[in-house]
């Protein structure tokens, strides 16, 4: 009962009203393109000096959740993902959207994004200690594994394989731009020193999805086209839950275990999930149309990754991401050494962040639910205007990662080339997704070989290095064993 | 080192008699730091920050991060800014002592006005999980049969440098394995994925604590009181220290009177209570250095980085 009396805290109305506030700070920051949680929680440090820790962290948290699941709004609305780790979920809201369901879209986003955090946090509050030990199971040769399993899922998500690897490849080359992981020499900066950490990954992927979606817009602007009639429901059927149940389930697994695993964030989450959903589904060619599992998938892991990166953080003193990277800089401000003993000596701390991980999760469902009408308002907008605005969002969101100017010619540069990838039917997915996996594969196999003494059968004998190994082949073997049991079913009938 | 301490003196006297001071600043501080948001730089100079609007009243301080290519990208804009006093950087050890020996750095340390150091980062060696050692004495015999490898936040950073310095000093050979950042190498090393790591106090205090990891020893004259079990590499006869600072630095030909305002901001945040305490809860030991003593220190990290790097194959590797 003890334990119950430190949730007690959280339950001041100050306190309350903190969480509530993060949240929805974190929202609007979240769904700001440029504006990532990361920076949310950053910023906002400061502002936790005076306050207590459980307020303060609390605070940071609630960012944290709302900032993730903020960028939905944009994906799903504008096509401009607003943090990397919505990228995925542009590709069945923004169709949705288009078909006027925008409403339906963005609840079935907040409803998947709620499930998740409410699995994660569960998982958080009751097996901490229990699951933090896989974090430390990865070293180089599992996470460079990780990385090609990962990978697998271009060959599913294209429908032209030959494309998609292309598109995949480009992705990989382009990542290899900057500074070397391993030793440190510049490649393919040509001199300029704004690429000495290669292609910004934000304004990359703001260019990619949104700013050649401002082309295409731009080109059909002569023609008269319908417009959007917005359908009021925000409400998905009890059809469409029922549709999306496997993909619930999946994503908020699928986001817990990577949440888990240091290093990993949201964006590989959501990417894994997605695929999987589309993988089991009974009708994968509907997913990239606009489908809702696909959006119940990528919410419901990339909100589960929040809950489940702290779990590393809380209960070894290691940050399973970026933005808990930053949140372990508030703990060290508030006096906090983040460490296995953290749970002995101050178990009201732990168990005040467990119990704010949930109510972090509930202001931002009703926030969420709440603001769908206002959100989808924005599609009433003229096209004409709003494809300005959205040129205007670019830039502003590009520019204001990283101050850097160069980031703005990558924007635009990827726009060019997202436009041409789209026109001439390459996945801009694909290459989303080489560049998340693209440099963990390489600076870990690298990592692997060094430590291994350029041995790579001792490097990859490891048994959770062997696992993702064969889930790779499998995977890429899929189509070809779905066919011949699909084949074998019509031969007995 | 007198003759400048004299000046500065002179430069801090001269302060309180100009009036005209009463007029700086007049608009907003801007703080450039060459990270991204959220690391203990970023942190330690936001602490800063806080503590000079709270210090002179009516003054803003914006911190603003500009991150990239081993702090070397924020570095160059606080070399190129405008000299009105209204732009500074934080100064960290990488990318003005290091990075330009690597290359592909648009400037040299002499290129900088060095305002002043309010923080020190000491830094130990420690002792990852599995690790077939314990303690000092049995790293150095260790690392006789086989080189230990030693996990650092980045090719030719402070910390790589800092190890590799350590092995030359004690005539041992070390296998550098290089992270995206330190809490990747610190995941590593509590992982028991590599043997060895250079670690920050703050870093390694709870870890050690509850045995994740070991410390070797720390890379000071003496032992300080976190750990006051811990050995110095000086005690075990081995000519070598490093220290990592967090100061501030501005770009060159700021009017004297703007300058002697930042240098006396830094020297009275320093002192000050309550940023004394901020920043030791966060694991970093407040310590105030004027200008001409920062100076000196990134002139002896310099000298001590380019040897490292010509042993290594790096120097000028990017120019």
């Amino acid at each position: 009962m003890e334990t119950l009396s430190y949730l007690a805290p959280l339950f001041q109305l100050d306190v309350m009203w903190t969480i509530a506030l993060g949240t929805l700070g974190g929202l609007i920051i979240g769904a700001l393109p440029g504006l990532t949680a990361t920076m949310g929680v950053a910023l906002l440090i400061p502002l936790t000096f005076g306050m207590t820790p459980v307020m303060g962290l609390n605070m940071l948290i609630g960012i944290y959740i709302g900032g993730i699941y903020g960028g939905c709004v944009s994906s799903i609305l504008l096509r401009t993902p607003g943090t990397p780790a919505s990228a995925a979920t542009v590709l069945d809201g923004y169709p949705m959207a288009q078909r006027g369901e925008a409403g339906k879209a963005l609840g079935m986003a907040t409803i998947a994004s709620t499930i998740g955090g409410l699995v994660s946090a569960v998982v958080l509050a009751t097996l901490a200690p229990q699951l933090a030990g896989v974090a430390l199971q990865f070293g180089a040769p599992e996470y460079f594994a990780l990385a090609l399993f990962g990978l697998t899922i271009i060959a599913s998500l294209s429908g032209d394989i030959l494309k998609g690897a292309i598109s995949g490849i480009l992705g990989i080359l382009i990542s290899t731009v900057g500074a070397d992981p391993i030793s440190g020499v510049m490649r393919y900066t040509f001199g300029v020193q704004g690429f000495a950490s290669g292609f910004a990954f934000t304004p990359a992927l703001i260019g990619l999805f949104a700013l050649s979606e401002v082309f295409t817009q731009i080109e059909r602007i002569g023609l008269r086209e319908p417009a959007i009639t917005l359908v009021k429901n925000r409400w998905p059927s009890r059809a469409d839950m029922h549709e999306s149940r496997g993909a619930l389930v999946r994503g908020s697994i699928i986001g817990t275990i990577i949440g888990i695993i240091p290093g990993t964030g949201s964006g590989t989450a959501s990417w894994i999930a997605y695929n999987e959903a589309r993988r089991t589904s009974k009708t994968p060619e509907k997913f990239g149309t606009g489908h809702m599992p696909g959006i119940a998938a990528t919410e419901s892991a990339n909100n589960a990754v929040c809950a489940a990166a702290l779990i590393p953080l809380l209960a070894l003193g290691i940050p399973g991401d970026v933005v808990t990277a930053v949140l372990m800089g508030g703990l060290m401000i508030q006096g906090l050494a983040p460490g296995p003993l953290l749970f002995q000596t101050n178990p009201e701390i732990v168990v005040g962040i467990f119990g704010g991980t949930f109510m972090a999760t509930i202001f931002m469902f009703i926030f969420g639910m709440a603001l769908i009408p206002v959100f989808s308002r924005i599609l009433k907008v003229p096209r004409r205007l709003l494809t300005m605005s959205i040129v205007i969002f670019c830039f502003i969101g590009a520019f204001s990662i990283n101050l850097n100017p160069v980031d703005l010619y990558t924007m635009v540069g990827f726009g060019v080339l997202g436009w041409g990838m789209q026109k001439f039917g390459f996945s801009q997915a694909a290459l989303c997704i080489a560049l998340i996996l693209g440099p963990m594969m390489e600076a870990n196999f690298r990592r692997g070989m060094l430590q291994a003494g350029d041995d790579l059968i001792a490097m990859l004998s490891g048994p959770i290095t062997l696992l993702f190994l064969a889930l790779t082949a499998l995977s890429l073997c899929w189509p070809m064993i779905a066919a011949r049991r699909a084949a074998r079913r019509t031969q007995t009938n | 080192m007198t003759k400048s301490r004299i000046a500065a003196a002179a430069a801090l006297a001269a302060t309180l008699a100009t009036p005209a001071l009463a007029d700086f600043p007049q608009r907003p501080l801007q703080v450039i730091v060459p990270y991204a948001a959220g690391g203990s730089t970023d942190l330690g100079l936001r602490i800063l920050a806080e503590a000079i609007e709270r210090l002179y009243d009516g003054s803003t301080v914006v911190v603003r991060n500009q991150p990239g290519g081993g702090g070397g990208i924020g570095t160059s804009a606080v070399v190129h800014a405008r000299p009105d006093g209204y732009t500074v950087g934080a100064g960290a050890q990488g990318p003005i002592a290091i990075l330009p020996h690597v290359g592909g750095a648009e400037y040299t340390p002499d290129d900088l006005e060095y305002i002043g150091i309010f923080a020190r980062s000491l830094q130990l060696l420690v002792a990852c999980k599995d690790a077939p050692f314990t303690d000092y004495d049995s790293f150095i015999g260790s690392a006789a049969d086989k080189a230990p490898q030693i996990g650092n936040s980045g090719a030719g950073g402070a910390n790589h440098i800092s190890a590799e310095a350590f092995a030359m000093a004690a005539g041992i050979k070390v296998e550098s394995v290089p992270f995206g950042g330190s809490s990747e190498a610190r995941t590593a090393c509590i992982g028991g994925h590599i043997d060895a790591m250079v670690a920050s106090p703050a870093e390694a205090l709870g870890a050690a604590e509850s045995g994740q990891m070991i410390p070797l020893f720390v890379m000071e004259d003496e032992r300080i009181d976190l750990f006051p079990d811990t050995p110095t590499a000086v005690e075990k006869g081995v000519d070598f220290t490093w220290s990592s600072y967090k100061g501030i630095i501005a770009p060159k030909g700021i009017p004297e009177a703007e300058l002697a305002w930042l240098r006396e901001a830094v020297a009275a945040v320093a002192a000050d209570p309550e940023f004394i305490e901020t920043m030791t809860e966060m694991g970093e030991l407040v310590a105030y250095e004027d200008g001409p003593a920062f100076e000196a220190m990134v002139t002896k990290d310099a000298e001590i980085s380019r040897s490292v790097l010509e042993n290594l194959g790096l120097l000028g590797m990017n120019n």
